[in-house]
C-alpha cells in the first residue's frame, strides 16, 4: 500500500479543527481515527494490482545514439477500475523516459504504454520490473505491486565510420578497375579480356590476344579477391582506458573543468574498445564489400567473441551483435593465449588485424616474443588507437609545469614510436592513429595492402 | 498446510502475498509479542516504582526509606507522610505547650518559604532535620555550618544516647557548630555531623548526611539503630517530604500553561500530518536498480602521472632528456639524416638549416641538463623554435 498527499493534506485540515474544538484530545483522535476509516475505504475500493496482465512488444535491438520503443500492453481482468502511474524499471544507462506513466485501464480492457529507451552505452539493458500503483477512488490511499515482464534490449556500437564508407568503396572500385572513369584496373590479379574503348591505358593492350583477333583487345585486372580478413579485437585493461570525446554523450557524465592543459574541458572520451570497434566495423564492411572473407575474434584472457566467416549479407549484422556486449575486462591480456586461438582457427594465410593498444610494457612482454609465430603464416596489422590528449600535453609550453607535462607525453609518444619500429622491424604493418581516424586510416591500409597484392 | 501455495500460472507478480508476509514475519512477530509479554509482567508484578525522591518514607529505590518506614511502624510508631505545611499542622495532634508529642522529619526543606519554616517551628513536635537543611536559622537556631565533610563510617564519640547506643555510623554531608549546651556527636573536621540542640522546649537533631536512612545504607554499621533512635523518639512521626510539584502562586503560570490546549494539540496534529507527510514521500514507486557499470579511466591518466612525478622530483634531467629525444625523432628525417647519425652531424646539420650558432644547438641538445625550471621552459622553446626552422627551412 501506499499513501498520497492527500492523507497529509487531511491530517493538516485536521489541525485546524485541533485547534479550535473545545475537546482537543478528542479532536486528534477522531481525526486520526476519520483518516484510518478512509485509508482503508479506499485501499479496499482501489483496483487490485496483482491479477493485472501485461505484455511487451517492440524493438529488439537500437544502435547506440538512437532510440528504441518499448511497449507494454496492460490488461486488466479485475472486476475495478486500475487508475493510477506505472513505473516501468530500466537500468539507468538504458535511459528510459517517461520514468513514470499515467494509467487508467477499465475492468475487462487493455492498454498499451509506450516507453522510450535512448541508451547511453553500448550492451544488452534487461527491464527490471513493472510497479504498478492504483489509486482509490478518493485518491487517499493506493495499492502497489511489482511484476517481473522481462524483455531485453540489445544496443548496438553505432558504427560512426559509416560515413566513411562511401569514399572507401570508390577507392576500392578504382582498384577493381570498375571505377566510370575506366581507369586502369590497378589490382593484381589477371581478370579477364575485352575490346579496347578508347580512354583505355594503352599500356594494358594485350598484343598477343590482339595478334589473334581483329580487334584491340586489353586486359583487365582486379584486385585479388576471396582473401581472409581475421579481425583481433583486444578487450584487455589496455583497451578500457577514455580517449577523445565520447561522440554519445555518457549517462551521468559532464565535463569536468580541471586538468594541467590551461584549463581546457576534459571529456570523458569513450574507451579505445568502442573505438576499435567502430575501425573494426569499417574494415569488415569494406573487406566484404572486396569479396574478402571477414572473421572476428575477441580475446583478453579467453574467447569473448568468435564470429566465423559470416556471409557478406548479414556480416555487419551478426558482426555488431556479437561485438554489443563485449566489455572492457580489467585484466592484462595474454598474447600467446591470442595468438595460440588464431593459429587453431586461421589455418590459411590471411591478413590478422589486432586492434590493441601500442602500450610498450604488455607489447614487450607479451606480443613481441610469440609474434614471430603469427608473422610466419599470416600478414599482421596492427591497428592502435593514439590519445589526443597525450598529443595536446605534448605541445604544452611556456611554464614549467606545462613544459613536464610536454616531457611526460614526449616520453610516452618516443615508448610508441619504439615499439612500433620493433614491429615493423618483425614485419608487422602498424596504424596509429588518433580516434577519429583510426577507422579511416585502417581502411586506408587494407586497401594498400590490397593493392600492394600483399594479402 | 504444510506445502507452499504453488504459483499463480501466469502471474507475473513479484510482490510478496499477504500469506507470504505472514509466513515470513510471524516468527519476529511472535519473539516481538513475548518481548512485549514480559515487559508488561515485570512492570506489573514487580512493584510500584515509586519515588526517585531520596529520603521518601514510600520510596523503594536506594536513595529511598521505605525501609526506614516499615521498621518504624514495626515499632508502633505512627509514620504520616506530608507534603506541605498545611498537612504537617493538621497531623500533629493539638497539644500546644505540653512535652513534645511527635517528630518532624525535615529533609529536603529548600521548597519552604521563610513563614512556613516559621510555622514549623510553632508545632508541638521535636524537629530532625536531616541533610542539608535551608532555613536552618530558624528551624534550628544556633546551629552552624562549618563546611564540606566526607561521608564515611564514624564513630559517636558523644554523650547522646541515641548515639552511644547505635554506634558507628555512615555519617558526613556537612560538618555543624551547635550552640552552647548542644551534644555534638560523630566529629568531622571542624565540627560534628550530628548536633542535637534545645529550642524552647523543643529537641532540634540536625544531620549533616541523611544517607544512613535509605535503603541503601540502613542495614550497614549501626546505620539503622541511629535512625530509629532519632526518628522513633515520639509515637508519631510526622515526615515532611518535598511535593510532586512546586505549586506555583496565582498570577506566575509560565507561558507553556497559558497557551490553551488547543494549541498543544494542534502541535501534535501537525506532527501527525508530516508523518504522513513522509509516508507518503518515502514510499518508492518500484525497486532501485542497480547495474554494473564500466570503469572511467582516462587513457591519459598515466602520462599525467608520470608528468606529476616529474614535477615533484625537479627532474629536469629526464624531462630534458625526453624532450630532445622527441626533437630528434622528428627532425632527423627531415634533415635526411640516418636515425644512427652521430651528435656531432645532427648539431652541423641543423645549424646549417637553421642558421643558428652550432655551439647553442649542441647545447641546447647534448648540453647538461638545464639548471633550473626557467632554463627547462627556456630549453623546451628553444628546441621548438630550431624545429619551426627545420620545418620552413
Amino acid at each position: 500500500m501506499a499513501l498520497t498527499g492527500r492523507a497529509a493534506l487531511l491530517a493538516l485540515l485536521g489541525t485546524l479543527v485541533v485547534l479550535f474544538a473545545p475537546r482537543p484530545g478528542l479532536a486528534v483522535a477522531g481525526v486520526a481515527l476519520l483518516i484510518v476509516a478512509l485509508v482503508t475505504v479506499d485501499l479496499l475500493l482501489a483496483g487490485s494490482v496483482r491479477p493485472l496482465r501485461f505484455t511487451r512488444s517492440g524493438d529488439r535491438l537500437v544502435r547506440l545514439g538512437e532510440s528504441a520503443t518499448v511497449e507494454l500492453i496492460v490488461e486488466n481482468p479485475g472486476s475495478r477500475r486500475a487508475r493510477g502511474v506505472l513505473r516501468d524499471s530500466w537500468p539507468p544507462s538504458a535511459g528510459a523516459t517517461p520514468r513514470h506513466l499515467p494509467l487508467d485501464v477499465p475492468p475487462g480492457e487493455r492498454r498499451r504504454l509506450v516507453t522510450t529507451l535512448s541508451p547511453t552505452r553500448r550492451g544488452d539493458r534487461e527491464a527490471v520490473t513493472v510497479t504498478v500503483r492504483t489509486l482509490g477512488p478518493m485518491g487517499i490511499a493506493a495499492r502497489q505491486g511489482s511484476h517481473s515482464v522481462p524483455w531485453s534490449v540489445r544496443v548496438l556500437p553505432p558504427f560512426l565510420s559509416r560515413k566513411h564508407l562511401p569514399a572507401k568503396l570508390s577507392r576500392l572500385r578504382e582498384l577493381e578497375g570498375q571505377h566510370p572513369s575506366m581507369v586502369r584496373g590497378q589490382g593484381t590479379e589477371f581478370d579477364s579480356l575485352r575490346e579496347y574503348v578508347v580512354g583505355d591505358d594503352v599500356r594494358s593492350i594485350d598484343w598477343r590476344a590482339t595478334a589473334r583477333r581483329n580487334d584491340v583487345v586489353v586486359r583487365t585486372w582486379r584486385p585479388e579477391r576471396d582473401r581472409r580478413v581475421l579481425i583481433v579485437l583486444d578487450t584487455g585493461r589496455t583497451s578500457a582506458g577514455r580517449v577523445g570525446t565520447a561522440p554519445i554523450p555518457l549517462a551521468g557524465e559532464t565535463p569536468r573543468r580541471s586538468g594541467p592543459y590551461g584549463g581546457a574541458a576534459i571529456v570523458p572520451g569513450w574507451p579505445r574498445l568502442d573505438w576499435s570497434m567502430d575501425a573494426a566495423l569499417l574494415l569488415a564492411a569494406l573487406a566484404s564489400r572486396a569479396g574478402d572473407r571477414v572473421d572476428f575474434l575477441a580475446y583478453d584472457r579467453t574467447v569473448r567473441a568468435w564470429l566465423p566467416g559470416a556471409h557478406r549479407t548479414e556480416l555487419l549484422s551478426s558482426l555488431v551483435n556479437s561485438m554489443a556486449p563485449i566489455e572492457a575486462e580489467l585484466i592484462e591480456a595474454d598474447p600467446a593465449g591470442m595468438v595460440a586461438a588464431v593459429m587453431t582457427r586461421a589455418r590459411r594465410r590471411c591478413l590478422v588485424v589486432v586492434l590493441t593498444d601500442l602500450n610498450s610494457a604488455s607489447l614487450e612482454e607479451g606480443l613481441l616474443p610469440v609474434l614471430p609465430q603469427l608473422s610466419s603464416r599470416h600478414l599482421v596489422l596492427l591497428a592502435a588507437v593514439s590519445d589526443p590528449q597525450v598529443a595536446a600535453m605534448a605541445a604544452g609550453r611556456g611554464t614549467s609545469e606545462l613544459v613536464y607535462n610536454a616531457a611526460a607525453a614526449e616520453h610516452q609518444n618516443a615508448d610508441r614510436r619504439r615499439i612500433t619500429t620493433r614491429l615493423r622491424r618483425q614485419g608487422v604493418e602498424v596504424v596509429d592513429a588518433s580516434p577519429e581516424r583510426i577507422a579511416p586510416a585502417l581502411a586506408d591500409a587494407y586497401l594498400a595492402l590490397k593493392a600492394a597484392g600483399r594479402l | 498446510m504444510s506445502l507452499a501455495a504453488p504459483p499463480q500460472s501466469g502471474s507475473t507478480s513479484v510482490s510478496p502475498t499477504a500469506r507470504r508476509l505472514w509466513r515470513g514475519g510471524r516468527g519476529i512477530l511472535l519473539i516481538a509479542l513475548l518481548v512485549v509479554a514480559g515487559a508488561v509482567v515485570t512492570v506489573l508484578f514487580g512493584g510500584a516504582q515509586q519515588g526517585g525522591k531520596p529520603l521518601d518514607p514510600d520510596g523503594t529505590s536506594l536513595s529511598g526509606a521505605r525501609g526506614l518506614a516499615q521498621l518504624l511502624r514495626a515499632r508502633d510508631v505512627r509514620v504520616v507522610r506530608v507534603t506541605s505545611v498545611a498537612e504537617a499542622r493538621t497531623a500533629v495532634p493539638e497539644a500546644t505547650g505540653g512535652p513534645a508529642a511527635a517528630t518532624l522529619l525535615l529533609g529536603d526543606t529548600s521548597f519552604l518559604t521563610e513563614d512556613e519554616a516559621r510555622q514549623l517551628t510553632t508545632l508541638p513536635a521535636d524537629r530532625l532535620l536531616v541533610g542539608e537543611a535551608t532555613h536552618l536559622d530558624v528551624l534550628a537556631p544556633g546551629v552552624t555550618v562549618n563546611g564540606p565533610a566526607r561521608s564515611r563510617s564514624r564513630e559517636p564519640e558523644c554523650a547522646l544516647p541515641a548515639a552511644i547506643r547505635a554506634g558507628s555510623a555512615y555519617m558526613g554531608g556537612v560538618a555543624l557548630t551547635g550552640p552552647s549546651g548542644a551534644i555534638g556527636c560523630y566529629p568531622a573536621d571542624g565540627g560534628s555531623t550530628l548536633v542535637s540542640a534545645r529550642d524552647g522546649e523543643r529537641t532540634v537533631t540536625v544531620v549533616g548526611d541523611g544517607e544512613f536512612m535509605t535503603n541503601l545504607r540502613l542495614a550497614e554499621d549501626g546505620n539503622a539503630a541511629l535512625a530509629m533512635n532519632l526518628a522513633g523518639a515520639h509515637p508519631m512521626l510526622i515526615w515532611l517530604v518535598a511535593p510532586e510539584s512546586v505549586p506555583q502562586a496565582a498570577g506566575e503560570a509560565s507561558l507553556y500553561e497559558l497557551i490553551p490546549d488547543g494549541v498543544k494539540w494542534a502541535v501534535v496534529q501537525v506532527g501527525v500530518a508530516v508523518f504522513l507527510l513522509a509516508l507518503w514521500r518515502g514510499r518508492r514507486l518500484g525497486p532501485v536498480v542497480a547495474e554494473r557499470l564500466p570503469v572511467v579511466v582516462r587513457a591519459a591518466e598515466t602520462v599525467e602521472g608520470r608528468a606529476r612525478l616529474y614535477r615533484a622530483r625537479r627532474a629536469r634531467d629526464r624531462a630534458a632528456a625526453a624532450l630532445r629525444g622527441g626533437f630528434a625523432d622528428r627532425v632527423t628525417p627531415r634533415l635526411g639524416l640516418p636515425s644512427a647519425a652521430g651528435p656531432d652531424a645532427t648539431v652541423n646539420a641543423i645549424a646549417e638549416r637553421t642558421g643558428q650558432a652550432a655551439a647553442r644547438v649542441g647545447t641546447a641538445l647534448y648540453g647538461p641538463p638545464p639548471a633550473d625550471e626557467a632554463g627547462l621552459v627556456a630549453l623546451a622553446a628553444f628546441l621548438d623554435m630550431l624545429e619551426r626552422q627545420v620545418g620552413e627551412s
